[in-house]
């Protein structure tokens, strides 16, 4: 538990390197991958770390063979480089070269690179030297071995990704909304795209020591998905995703220092996956949590105008006192249904009930609230009647009243037409009765 | 047949000529007769003795094991181990053409006490095919191990008189194909045991001049806890038992801390492992104001290459030994 | 000789081994609205597409007001079919129409408020003034037509080619699209589009071109729409019923009383 504090409070050198360079990691894998969902790639993202095994196996056994240190991150980021480019070049040949799909290439190439790397990677094993030490962990991640000249190259990467993220959001927003446009416009569609796949390479790099070959596409893919249910606006998700990706990985790091016995990339992936679940559940745009209310919250508000409606109309034709069977006749309600609602608007002080619960009655505020509701609603109807055409996509199930829809002469208009009615003692609520 | 009949000639006194079986047809006849049994009887014999068994195919997993089985078995075995110096035992995951070796082996040795962890299937495949699998840390009295939690600590060799004990299982089984050399093995594992004994008195001497606040080794994994037994060090590792499990932060910073509070000196690294986790432990110390050197590599799961002094037990040992006691001021024998 | 704003002659448009379009050739006058019309698969999107250098043509020649589209990019205005984008994307209505606008931005530059200013402006003339800041999954079919035509309006180009802009959308949207037309017409500016209704053709353009896999006709739509062309358009596919309501939508047919 101390060794949990001391993480979480920064108090070593080793930390904070660590946490720093992880969380830089997560917040860059989260920005480049906003674009990467956006432009449906995610499997290439998850093809393109399978990719860079073979790649980082052979500058491996290059080095070796040639007699320097192979065990130079910069060198094997070279190799890993090289190769993941080839794959997602292999992939795109594919595709264009023969009648597979997507999905057919993506396997093909992520399969056939990867036990590339796994066969390389035995042979590896076998030389002697212990050269071999390490290798292992690039597919799984250690980032609790970085040292600061790692954490300066994570920092580079990181910023060099967000600046261009920065500089170009219009451009890669317009490739990844509609490509054919933008070609037609004058856009550089290939070269951008090259470029955005290349950020996604960078941060693939950078992510092999963090969370190792096999977990990057987590870190770019589930936190852009996660920021989703927050927001409806691109700035805002990319923004939140680069966040929930900085996070994810914090709380990996802290967390990995509370269980010792667990690797530290898949507490990170793990934490992003509880954070897609909480955005999923609770995310204020689109979480199911959320649409629930919101569904719940109409529904009552419509049940509650319904009631008021046809307690007035009930009033209007007959008498004030307004049997709660009439009421039942009016609309097909279940009886506890309408009880329940005629008790919270009692509480709400709208109206009366008698002791025996069967007769309601509004009183003042009640009845001109009740006035409020079915004047716009029968305006609505009119609306509907008189502008067939146009009406259907205006009507709001959320808007208030109809003035705050539609423009005040055309509301004057309506009312003038209700009005006349009302004079010539027609009943509004049989519409077919109106002239259009 | 007949250069073998010329010695028998002057054994017999006979002058060179005498064989002119046409003129003493019968005498010649039995002569020869009796020259032919008795170099039949001398070839037979010969032989039989001469030829030896074939060397027994025995085939190990690290260089340790094989170096222990040849100090035991000599020239009646050919030895070939799977893991070459400076590979990881802890991770290692047979290939097909290890499976390949072992098929053709005669006997099978490995280290045991889950030193090599990946490989447990293979070995219980091999004993499906009839095939004598042994650890070679059978023969330690289980009092004399190492445990950490729940599991026994494997590096065993560390411990030249722990080392000694394995070559009783070693001899044993070799026996059981090879009962003739059983007398063989018995004096080699014998003398084995007294240069072991040897080099773990010398040692216990070499680390006992190391000043007393210096008696600390810190390396990559927990693999000298039996040579701090044996020597009086205290002993530290990053990573635990066995490599599978990686280092976290906690455990960087709580070697950092140890570094830190009792001002060690040297941290040391390890040939089958990677220098990245000592590289942070030393960043680490480095940013709270103590300079840590490396104090140079050690051999912990594996000798040295071959041809290299290091490449038996024993080299080793000295080597680990000259390099610790150098790097923590101690007389460097 | 003041250049017309497309000219296609001789154009092959292949799909692997399959001819989409045959040896096209046609011309487009300035200030007049023109319609494609044809069966389906006929190669109608393919021929804006080729034109537009949007899919690869195995061979013809294309001129935007006598360049190649490259030297007069600004002056084009392409609005794609609906289905062509993901409508489920994180953007606004107004942020789809400043796409509009980008290339005038320029590189790097953000977006500032005057270009959206300039976007509202778009979205007004095509009556969405009010959707501005919607989520654009949250609007209608022809809601999200009209974006797309609001975001061909902020280009302030002189050309306009859209695909199928009337395909199902409602009243409403037609009522706009075909104000619109006529706005751009009067400012002197030129439309193609790629049409699927025989019935209102006549009615809603100046000039039809009639495609199957080749040019069969083009000109005025009151020249163009006879049965023999129709039928050598749409073979014999055409049932009765179809010619006579071609006939009726005809402007100077007989109308029912």
């Amino acid at each position: 538990m101390e060794s949990f504090w001391r993480v979480l409070l920064l108090q070593d050198h080793n930390t904070r390197v660590v946490l720093g360079g992880a969380c830089l990691f997560g917040a860059a894998a989260g920005l480049a991958g906003t674009f990467l969902l956006l432009r449906k790639r995610s499997l290439l993202g998850d093809t393109l770390g399978h990719a860079t095994l073979p790649g980082i196996t052979f500058a491996f056994l290059m080095a070796d063979s040639f007699g320097f240190s192979p065990r130079s991150f910069l060198w094997l980021a070279l190799g890993a480089t090289i190769s993941g480019v080839t794959g997602m070049g292999a992939v795109l040949m594919i595709r264009k070269l023969s009648h597979l799909k997507d999905d057919a290439a993506l396997a093909i190439v992520l399969s056939v690179f990867f036990g590339a790397g796994i066969a390389m990677l035995s042979a590896i094993q076998q030389l002697p030297g212990g050269q071999a030490a390490g290798l292992e962990r690039l597919i799984y991640g250690n980032p609790a071995s970085m040292t600061a000249s790692d954490a300066w190259f994570v920092l580079a990467a990181s910023f060099l990704v967000a600046v261009i993220c920065g500089c170009l959001l219009k451009e890669f927003t317009l490739l990844c909304f509609d490509e054919a446009y933008a070609m037609t416009v004058g856009w550089p569609v290939r070269p951008l795209d090259a470029l955005l796949m290349g950020l996604v390479v960078l941060v693939t790099i950078v992510g092999l020591q963090t969370v190792g070959i096999l977990l990057v596409v987590a870190l770019l893919v589930i936190p852009p998905a996660a920021a989703r249910f927050w927001s409806d606006d691109l700035r805002t998700v990319t923004l939140v995703a680069s966040a929930i990706g900085g996070i994810s990985a914090v709380v990996g790091v802290i967390s990995s220092a509370l269980l010792p016995g667990l690797p530290t990339g898949a507490l990170i992936v793990l934490s992003a996956a509880l954070l897609f679940g909480i955005s999923f559940l609770l995310g204020k745009k689109r979480g199911l949590l959320m649409r629930y209310f919101v569904e719940r919250e109409a529904a009552r508000r419509l049940h509650r105008e319904h009631v008021l409606r046809a307690i007035f109309e009930c009033a209007e034709e007959s008498d004030p006192v307004v049997s709660i069977d009439a009421l039942l006749a009016k609309r097909p309600w279940k009886k506890n249904h309408l009880a329940s609602e005629v008790s919270l608007l009692a509480d709400e002080g709208l109206l009366t009930t008698d002791p025996s619960g069967s007769y309601v009655q509004l009183n003042g505020r009640g009845d001109s609230e009740a006035r409020r509701l079915v004047r716009n609603h029968r305006l609505w109807e009119i609306y509907l009647l008189t502008h067939a055409d146009v009406a259907p996509s205006r009507v709001d199930r959320d808007a208030d009243l109809i003035e705050h829809v539609l423009d005040p002469r055309l509301v004057q208009e309506l009312e003038d037409i209700l009005d006349d009615k009302a004079r010539e003692r027609l009943v509004p609520s049989n519409p077919e009765k109106l002239q259009p | 047949m007949f250069h073998c009949a010329a010695p028998f000639y002057y054994h017999l006194g006979l002058p060179k000529q005498a064989s002119i079986p046409l003129q003493i047809p019968h005498r010649g006849l039995i002569f020869n007769a009796v020259k032919l049994f008795i170099c039949a009887l001398f070839a037979f014999f010969t032989a039989l003795v001469g030829s030896t068994h074939a060397a027994i195919e025995v085939v190990c997993t690290t260089g340790m094991v094989a170096d222990l089985l040849r100090q035991v078995g000599a020239d009646r075995i050919r030895v070939t181990a799977l893991i070459s110096d400076g590979v990881d035992p802890h991770l290692y995951k047979p290939t097909r053409d290890d499976v390949a070796k072992l098929l053709k082996a005669d006997m099978i040795f490995y280290s045991g006490l889950h030193l090599e962890g990946r490989m447990e299937a293979t070995f219980e495949k091999m004993r499906q095919q009839g095939k004598p699998v042994t650890p070679v840390t059978s023969s330690i009295p289980v009092e004399k191990l190492l445990t950490q939690g729940n599991a026994a600590d494997p590096h065993v060799w560390m411990d030249p008189l722990i080392w000694a004990e394995c070559s009783r299982s070693v001899v044993a089984t070799l026996a059981k194909a090879d009962p003739d050399a059983t007398g063989l093995f018995d004096e080699n594992a014998a003398r084995y045991r007294e240069s072991l004994a040897a080099i773990s008195d010398w040692i216990r001497h070499a680390i006992s001049t190391i000043p007393a606040e210096k008696r600390i080794l810190i390396t990559a994994h927990d693999a000298f806890q039996y040579y701090g037994r044996a020597t009086g060090l205290e002993v530290m590792g990053l990573q635990g038992l066995s490599t599978e499990s990686e280092a976290g932060v906690a455990d960087i910073n709580r070697v950092v801390d140890e570094i830190v509070k009792r001002q060690i000196p040297s941290v040391f690294f390890e040939s089958t492992l990677s220098e990245k986790n000592v590289r942070a432990v030393i960043e680490g110390a480095a940013a709270r104001g103590q300079t840590v050197k490396p104090g140079g590599m050690l051999y912990s799961d594996s000798l040295g290459s071959a041809g290299t002094p290091e490449a038996t037990c024993e080299g080793m040992l000295q080597h680990n030994t000259r390099t610790i006691t150098k790097a923590l001021s101690g007389d460097t024998p | 000789m003041k250049s017309l704003p497309l000219e296609i002659r001789s154009l092959n448009v292949a799909y692997h081994r399959k001819m989409v379009l045959w040896d096209a050739d046609l011309k487009i006058h300035p200030g007049r609205t023109t319609a494609i019309v044809g069966p389906n698969g006929a190669g109608k999107s393919t021929l804006l597409k080729a034109a537009l250098g949007l899919i690869p043509s195995a061979s013809g020649e294309i001129l935007f007001y006598g360049e190649p589209l490259k030297k007069v990019r600004s002056r084009v205005a392409y609005v794609p079919q609906r289905e062509s984008v993901d409508w489920d994307f994180p953007v606004s209505a107004r942020d789809v129409v400043a796409m509009g606008l980008y290339k005038k931005i320029g590189w790097c530059l953000p977006v500032r408020s005057r270009h959206r200013r300039m976007a509202d402006e778009a979205l007004a003339d095509v009556g969405l003034a009010e959707f501005a800041g919607r989520q654009i999954s949250q609007l209608s079919g022809g809601q999200q037509q009209r974006v797309f035509l609001a975001r061909a309006l902020a280009q302030k180009a002189e050309l306009h080619l859209m695909d199928e802009p009337f395909a199902s959308v409602d009243a409403a949207t037609e009522q706009a699209i075909l104000a619109l037309l006529k706005r751009l017409k009067e400012q002197g500016g030129t439309v193609v589009c790629v049409h699927h209704d025989l019935d209102t053709v006549a009615e809603y353009f100046d000039d039809v071109i009639l495609l199957n896999m080749r040019v069969v006709a083009q000109g005025p739509a009151s020249e163009v729409l006879t049965p023999e062309n129709l039928r050598k358009t749409y073979g014999a596919r055409l049932s009765l019923l179809d010619e006579a309501v071609v006939d009726l939508s005809r402007p100077g047919a007989p109308r029912e009383p």
